[in-house]
C-alpha cells in the first residue's frame, strides 16, 4: 500500500484496538505496550530495507495505480531526508512507548493510549515521505488529531482540558491556514505535487500571489514548530501531557512542523528565497529571545522545559533560515540532539512526578538522595543542553553558530550565542535545585523509580554521552540528509522524468 | 459565467470571519464554529480553483481533497466537542475567559 515501514506502523495502530479487545482483563496492563512496542520495532526493521533502498537509487517513488502517476495521482517520495527522521521518530517513540508501559500503568484507556502513541508515530512518518501536499496534507491531520487526543489524554484533571482545548483551537486554525495556502498554490499552477509545483511556480508572473501564500505557510506550519507570535499553545499543551506525551510532541513532534516548512520553502518557493531566509531568521530570534526569558521564569518543572524547547526551535529555525549545506546540516544535528536530550528531560521529570506528585520546583528540591539513578541522568541531560563541550548539545549548537557567520548573518549569529550564553542561567538553576539543596519534605518522602522507568532514561543519557564523545557518524547523516533537501533538480527529475 | 475574483473574495472574507469568531468569542462551541468557518473558506477556494484551473473542464483533484478535508474536520469536531463537554462537566460554564486557571 504505502512504503513498509509506514504499513506496519498503520497496521500495528489498527490492530492495537483488537488485542485491547482480545484481553479485555484489567489485570493485563502490560501487553498492549508491549505489542506497541514490537510494532515499533517491526517498523524500524522495514526501515532498514527501506533505506538500503533509497541509498542505492537516491530516491524512492510510491506511485498510485497506473493511470495516476504523479504528478496527477497522489505519491510517497522517500529520500535520505526522510529515512533519517523517520529513524529518529521511531527511535524516540520506542524509547517513550517502553517508558509508558510502567508510567501510564495506573490509567485507564491503556488501549486507545497506545493507538494514538501508534498514530502519531504513522503521522510524522508520514508528513515526511509525502510527496505531494495532498498526501502530506492527510498524514499531517493524523499527527493533530492524535496529538490533540493524547494532550487531552488525563481527561479527569482540569489542565488537560484546558492545555488540550486551547492546543486544538490554535493547531486547528493552523492547519485551516494550511489548507487556505495549498488552495492558493493549486489556483496557481493546477498541481499539488511538491515536483511539479517546484518547477512552475519556478519562473512564475503572480509574485504578490505567490508572497501571500508564502507567509499563510510560514504562518500555518510555524504554529506547530512553535514560532513565538504562536508559540503559547505550546507550554500548556507539554505541562498538561502525560510525560511520556510531551517527550514525543517537545522531542519530535514540534520538528516535523519545522522539517515539512523547510522541505516546502527550499522546494516550491526556491523564487522567493532571500524573502523567506530573511523572514524566517527574524523570526527565529524572536522565538529564541521568547523562550529563554520565559523560561527564567518558570517554577513549574515540566513548563520549564517547555519554554527551553520554544528556545530550541529558535536555533533549529536559525539553522534553516540560513539554508546553506552548513546550515542544514547543523540544523538537523541539532533536531538529533534536541530530541535526545529533551525527551530524557521530560522522562526524567516524568519519573520525579510520579515519585513526588508535585511539579514545582521548590517542592522537588534535593531529590538527588532520594532519587540517585535519575537525578544523574537529568543532570546529564542538562549539561547536554546547556551546551557544555564533551556532551552532544555543544557540537550541534556549535555548527549552527558557524554556519550563521560564514553565511555572513553575523547579527544573527551573535544574537544566537547570546542566548545560548543567557540559557545556561536557567539549567544551572535545575541541576542546582536537584542536586545541590537541601531535601524538603515532598522529595525526603520519595522512593526509587521502578526499574522499567530508569531503563530507557538510562539509554537516553548514554546516547546523549555517545554522541557528544563521537559525532562523526551522526554528522556524515544529518550532512546526507541536508544534502538530499538541498538537491533540488533530482527531486523534480524523480517525478518528471518520464514526461 | 462569474469571474474567479469573486469567490476568491468571498473565501478570504470567510477566512477573516473565522479569525474575528476565534479572537474574540468566549463560548466554546462558537470558538469550534470558528474553525468550521476557517476549514470551509479554504474549501471554497479549493472548490472554486478546480472550476477555473483548466478551461471548460473541472479538475477532480481540488473536490478529492476537499472531500478528505471534510472528513478530517468532522474528526477535529467531534474530538473539539468531547473536550467541551468535559469542560463543561468540570466548570459547569462554557465561558473560555473563566478557565483560565492555567494562565501564570
Amino acid at each position: 500500500m504505502f512504503t513498509p515501514p509506514l504499513d506496519a506502523l498503520l497496521v500495528f495502530m489498527v490492530g492495537t484496538p483488537v488485542i485491547g479487545w482480545v484481553i479485555r482483563k484489567k489485570a493485563y496492563t502490560k501487553v498492549q505496550g508491549i505489542y506497541a512496542s514490537v510494532g515499533l520495532l517491526v517498523a524500524a526493521y522495514f526501515l532498514y530495507g527501506l533505506s538500503l533502498e533509497v541509498s542505492e537509487k537516491g530516491i524512492v517513488l510510491i506511485a498510485g495505480v497506473p493511470p495516476f502517476n504523479p504528478p496527477l495521482g497522489a505519491c510517497l517520495q522517500i529520500d535520505t531526508f526522510s529515512v533519517f527522521m523517520t529513524l529518529l521518530y521511531i527511535t524516540i517513540g520506542l524509547v517513550t512507548t517502553v517508558y509508558s508501559i510502567k508510567f501510564m500503568e495506573r490509567d485507564s484507556s491503556l488501549t486507545e493510549y497506545y493507538t494514538l502513541m501508534l498514530g502519531l508515530v504513522a503521522g510524522m512518518t508520514g508528513v515526511v515521505f509525502a510527496g505531494d501536499f495532498f498526501t502530506l496534507f492527510v498524514f499531517w491531520e493524523l499527527m493533530c488529531l492524535t496529538s490533540y487526543a493524547l494532550v487531552a489524554f488525563r481527561k479527569q484533571k482540569w489542565e488537560s482540558i484546558e492545555a488540550g482545548f486551547k492546543y486544538l483551537i490554535m493547531s486547528a486554525a493552523g492547519s485551516a491556514t494550511i489548507l487556505l495556502a495549498m488552495s492558493f498554490l493549486y489556483g496557481m499552477t493546477g498541481t499539488l505535487n511538491f515536483a511539479a509545483l517546484a518547477s512552475r511556480l519556478a519562473n512564475t508572473t503572480s509574485e504578490g500571489w505567490l508572497y501571500i501564500t508564502l507567509a499563510l505557510v510560514i504562518v500555518g506550519f510555524g504554529i506547530k514548530a512553535a514560532i513565538v507570535p504562536f508559540h503559547t499553545w505550546l507550554p500548556d499543551a507539554h505541562a498538561a501531557a502525560p510525560s511520556p506525551v510531551s517527550a514525543m510532541l517537545s522531542g519530535v513532534m514540534v520538528q516535523t512542523g519545522a522539517c515539512a516548512l523547510i522541505r516546502i520553502l527550499l522546494l516550491v518557493f526556491s523564487s522567493a528565497q532571500p524573502a523567506w531566509q530573511t523572514t524566517l531568521a527574524i523570526f527565529a530570534v524572536f522565538t529564541m529571545f521568547g523562550g529563554n526569558l520565559m523560561a527564567l521564569l518558570q517554577n513549574d518543572l515540566k513548563r520549564l522545559l517547555a519554554f527551553s524547547t520554544i528556545a530550541h526551535m529558535g536555533y533549529i529555525i536559525f539553522g534553516f533560515a540560513v539554508a546553506s549545506q552548513e546550515g542544514l546540516t547543523a540544523s538537523l544535528f541539532h533536531i538529533v540532539n534536541h530530541a535526545v536530550m529533551k525527551s530524557l528531560l521530560f522522562l526524567c521529570a516524568g519519573a520525579f512526578i510520579r515519585q513526588t506528585k508535585t511539579r514545582d520546583l521548590r517542592k522537588l528540591r534535593g531529590i538527588r538522595r532520594a532519587m540517585p539513578m535519575t537525578s544523574a541522568a537529568f543532570t546529564i541531560g542538562t549539561i547536554a543542553i546547556a551546551a557544555f563541550p564533551p556532551l552532544n548539545g555543544f557540537w550541534s549548537e556549535m555548527m549552527i553558530i558557524t554556519a550563521g557567520v560564514r553565511a555572513k548573518m553575523i547579527v544573527f549569529s551573535a544574537l544566537t550565542l547570546a542566548n545560548i550564553a543567557l540559557s545556561v542561567v536557567y539549567y544551572f538553576r535545575l541541576i542546582r535545585i536537584i542536586i545541590l539543596e537541601k531535601p524538603t519534605k515532598a522529595s525526603k518522602k520519595a522512593t526509587k523509580a521502578p526499574i522499567s522507568i530508569v531503563i530507557p532514561i538510562l539509554i537516553l543519557a548514554f546516547l546523549c554521552i555517545f554522541i557528544g564523545v563521537y559525532p562523526g557518524p551522526y554528522i556524515d547523516a544529518s550532512s546526507k540528509a541536508a544534502e538530499a533537501l538541498l538537491n533540488i533538480e533530482t527531486y523534480i527529475g524523480a517525478v518528471l522524468r518520464g514526461l | 459565467m462569474i469571474s474567479l475574483s469573486y469567490y476568491i473574495a468571498c473565501a478570504v472574507v470567510l477566512y477573516i470571519i473565522g479569525l474575528y469568531c476565534l479572537a474574540s468569542k468566549r463560548n466554546m462551541i462558537k470558538l469550534v464554529m470558528g474553525l468550521e468557518i476557517l476549514v470551509n473558506a479554504a474549501h471554497v477556494s479549493f472548490i472554486a480553483f478546480s472550476a477555473y484551473v483548466s478551461p471548460g473542464y473541472v479538475d477532480p483533484l481540488g473536490h478529492s481533497v476537499v472531500i478528505m478535508s471534510i472528513g478530517f474536520a468532522g474528526c477535529v469536531t467531534a474530538l473539539a466537542l468531547v473536550i467541551v463537554t468535559y469542560a463543561y462537566k468540570h466548570y459547569k460554564t462554557l465561558d473560555v475567559w473563566k478557565l483560565r486557571r492555567l494562565r501564570r
